[in-house]
């Protein structure tokens, strides 16, 4: 028996069909590069190009990012490249936003099989991994001594192996502030205490908006930002060897406090629960676009994009200040960023990569992302950040601190994310929520030692 | 050319042999050589995987060290995880509920878009279109899309929807009990189409004259359902419900997208735990062993549907 809406019948539906079917096959032959551009969806360079790198991307890094000033400052960079090496194709791989973390595992374990792209987008952090696992190329001698030296010292300090070569390129850093309406909440909190009462008087003052915003969700960023204040009081998550510890003694003290002050900022009402679904930092800039927000603990990278959304007016009355501490004095924020690193085993292909990393992102990546730069030279020099905030994130960036790229690090976050999201909801005390997460992460660690 | 001879013998089951050419030997039919291409397939793609996730349940071995042991304690760790219990309650509510909501979606649906194409009324085929729109596309991409639809701000479209009549939002997702519902929700419009493609075919194969018999009897419409339609379409109704138990027991990428698994562990459900073992713990072992208990729970359920499923059926 026929099932009536699987078949078509009569000419007219078949007309309307094949140029239905016309139609998508043109956008898909369209999209899949079936013109002559020399930036596709999949493709960079010419198709016919005899040497072919594989290379995989954030979205945001790419072609495809989601701002259109992004895109088309990239798909510039890249025609510019293929033009310039017509010898080469590059075929991309683009990691949607909110996977690019999650990637990172993937990424490694295809390194390990031998099977992960020529060139890739790696996670900061997660730089000494892939070093111990043993998956990357030495990189220095594509740059200058003076190039290398130039970048900060934390960014030299992750990218390098025991055996002092450079695995990696980071190109772009960033750190953890606290966005502020000025006219809402005129002077910067030191203090976490300050922070609760300058966010009630901002509600007073408008009803309407969210005293403090910050990241509370199942992702990286809800332990990453809030690590700040943890280290902020001289936390440590792990002893020299590599140990959790920050379920110990003083440390326990320390995330204690944390866990504490986040369970008062939702009962004391400057914080909705909802902050336990964010997994995006678009979600404060789409507040602060809507008028919603008086304060908000959000990336360096969040200041360009905000400048883009926001009317003129409204972004003049947002300022950025260092974390606030339980102590007044006492800040620290964490840095991460992004970097390219080569896979494969081919000099020339590592080569072609180290080439995009010069011709594409140190540099000229940064001043189309506003993510700030890893180099001193960079940053004095490149237009794009000569205006007063870099000076300021620059300035806040002595404070930063990375985090520990060991292979415990992944698991250490996901049960801080879940502490705070037991502590948030009020399903469990912030004690019960830290020894739960503490022993996770023991078990864990004796597993990945064999201890 | 001779006509072939009819053997009317009947076999000891009782059934009629079949004719077969004059002078030709009966042979059994050769089950390996059919069978080969299947078995292969499936040894590589299933068996294999099969015997090492069975293998590696049975070490410490993670992503990161290629050196590991045999031992039990892995499973030990699994079975005593604290967060194990409410992971798995999690699950039961996420496929329950998903599947029951998309049997009575999916028939509801089906019986519908019947009628209305008995009726000839126009339409359908929009609607069959609308439902299956959903089905195809990727579980990240419903994540997301529920996130815009549920997000808890001044922005998100149902909260939008409830204030413009006047009602207080609502914490669809930050709630950890109301986080499940909508993890729910999102999934069961995600496979409703699914179960409405087969329940509407099963529908068209009904005998028409079951319904006359059932008019002249004076049945009303929910006692035909009752009694003629789910009588007549419960193979399918059985093998749907499998499936889709299967499919929804094996479901991360849609959770993970919508909630991450959150708020805290509320919506974190078996296949999300497992992938979390593996690919932010590098618990390879461990991740099998949870993995086992998926198969584990996709084997009883099979084994279920083969004793309820009419013999005729099997």
């Amino acid at each position: 028996m026929q099932v009536p809406f699987l078949t078509l019948a009569g000419g007219c539906r078949r007309a309307a069909l094949a140029i239905v079917i016309g139609g998508v096959l043109a956008v898909a032959i369209g999209a899949c590069g079936g013109g002559d551009d020399l930036v596709t969806i999949d493709r960079v360079g010419r198709a016919e190009a005899p040497k072919t790198l594989t290379v995989q991307l954030n979205a945001s890094y790419s072609p495809q990012a989601s701002t259109p000033e992004a895109a088309a400052g990239f798909k510039k960079l890249f025609t510019a490249w293929a033009k310039r090496h017509p010898e080469w194709r590059l075929d991309l791989n683009i990691i949607g936003g909110t996977m690019t973390t999650a990637e990172q595992a993937r990424l490694l374990q295809k390194a390990k099989v031998g099977q992960a792209p020529d060139c890739a987008n790696v996670d900061s952090f997660t730089i000494p991994l892939f070093i111990e696992q043993g998956v990357l190329k030495p990189v220095e001698k594509y740059f200058t001594k003076q190039q290398v030296a130039d970048l900060f010292p934390y960014v030299r300090k992750v990218i390098t192996g025991p055996d002092g070569h450079i695995y990696a390129w980071w190109w772009s850093t960033d750190l953890r502030v606290l966005y502020r309406r000025t006219d809402l909440v005129p002077r910067a909190p030191r203090t976490w205490a300050e922070l609760i009462a300058a966010a009630k008087a901002a509600e007073k003052k408008d009803p309407k908006v969210d005293g403090y915003l910050f990241n509370g969700g199942r992702w990286e960023a809800t332990t990453f930002d809030n690590l700040g204040y943890f280290w902020s009081q001289g936390g440590k998550l792990l002893d020299p060897r590599g140990a959790p510890i920050f379920a110990e003694g003083a440390n326990r003290t320390d995330m204690l406090n944390v866990f504490k002050f986040l369970r008062s900022a939702v009962t004391s009402g400057i914080s909705p629960s909802r902050v336990t679904t964010f997994n995006t930092y678009d979600e404060f800039s789409t507040a602060a676009q809507a008028g919603t927000v008086a304060t908000f603990l959000g990336g360096s990278f969040q200041w360009p994009t905000m400048q883009s959304l926001l009317p003129k007016d409204e972004f003049k009355k947002w300022a950025v200040s260092e974390l606030p501490g339980p102590r007044p004095g006492e800040t620290a924020t964490g840095t991460g960023g992004w970097s390219m690193a080569a896979f494969s085993k081919d000099p020339a292909k590592v080569a072609a990569c180290m080439d995009i990393v010069k011709s594409i992102y140190a540099g000229p990546g940064n001043t189309v992302t506003g993510e700030l730069p890893t180099s001193r030279r960079l940053f004095d020099n490149l237009k794009a950040f000569q205006a007063p905030i870099f000076k300021t994130f620059r300035r806040f960036l002595r404070d930063a601190e990375p985090r520990p790229g060991l292979s415990i690090y992944p698991s250490l976050s996901n049960e801080l994310q879940i502490a705070i999201g037991r502590v948030l909801t009020g399903s469990a005390t912030p004690e019960e929520a830290l020894q739960s997460a503490g022993d996770r992460v023991e078990q864990t660690y004796q597993l990945l030692t064999g201890t | 050319m001779a006509a072939p001879t009819l053997d009317t013998t009947r076999s000891r089951q009782g059934a009629i042999a079949r004719p077969h050419p004059p002078g030709s030997r009966r042979r059994a039919p050769d089950h390996l050589a059919w069978l080969a291409p299947l078995l292969a397939m499936a040894t590589l793609f299933f068996l294999w995987p099969l015997i090492n996730v069975i293998r590696l349940a049975f070490t410490n071995s993670t992503l990161l060290r290629d050196d590991y042991s045999y031992t039990l304690s892995t499973f030990g760790q699994a079975l005593t995880d604290p967060s194990l219990p409410g992971v798995l309650v999690t699950t039961v509510i996420f496929v329950g509920a998903s599947v029951a909501g998309q049997l009575v979606l999916g028939l509801l649906i089906a019986l519908i878009i019947q009628r209305a194409i008995s009726r000839k009324l126009r339409g359908a085929v929009l609607v069959r279109s609308v439902v299956l729109s959903a089905w195809v596309m990727p579980g990240i991409l419903i994540g997301v899309i529920w996130q815009i639809v549920l997000n808890e701000g001044p922005f998100g479209l149902v909260n939008s929807a409830l204030a413009s009549v006047g009602l207080a939002p609502v914490s669809w997702l930050s709630d950890t009990k109301l986080a499940v519902l909508s993890v729910v929700v999102a999934n069961i419009w995600r496979g409703t189409a699914f179960t409405m493609l087969l329940l509407y075919a099963a529908l068209l194969t009904v005998n028409p004259d079951l319904y006359d018999a059932a008019k002249v009897d004076g049945a009303r419409k929910l006692r035909t359902l009752w009694h003629v339609t789910l009588p007549q379409i419960r193979p399918v109704l059985l093998v749907n419900t499998v499936l889709i138990t299967i499919a929804t027991l094996n479901t991360f990428d849609m959770v993970l997208a919508l909630t991450g698994g959150g708020p805290a562990q509320a919506t974190e459900v078996l296949a999300l735990h497992t992938y979390n073992a593996v690919f932010v713990n590098f618990n390879l072992a461990g991740g099998c062993v949870l993995a086992l208990f998926l198969l584990l729970a996709s084997l009883l359920l099979t084994a279920f549907y083969s004793r309820v499923l009419p013999e005729e059926q099997r």
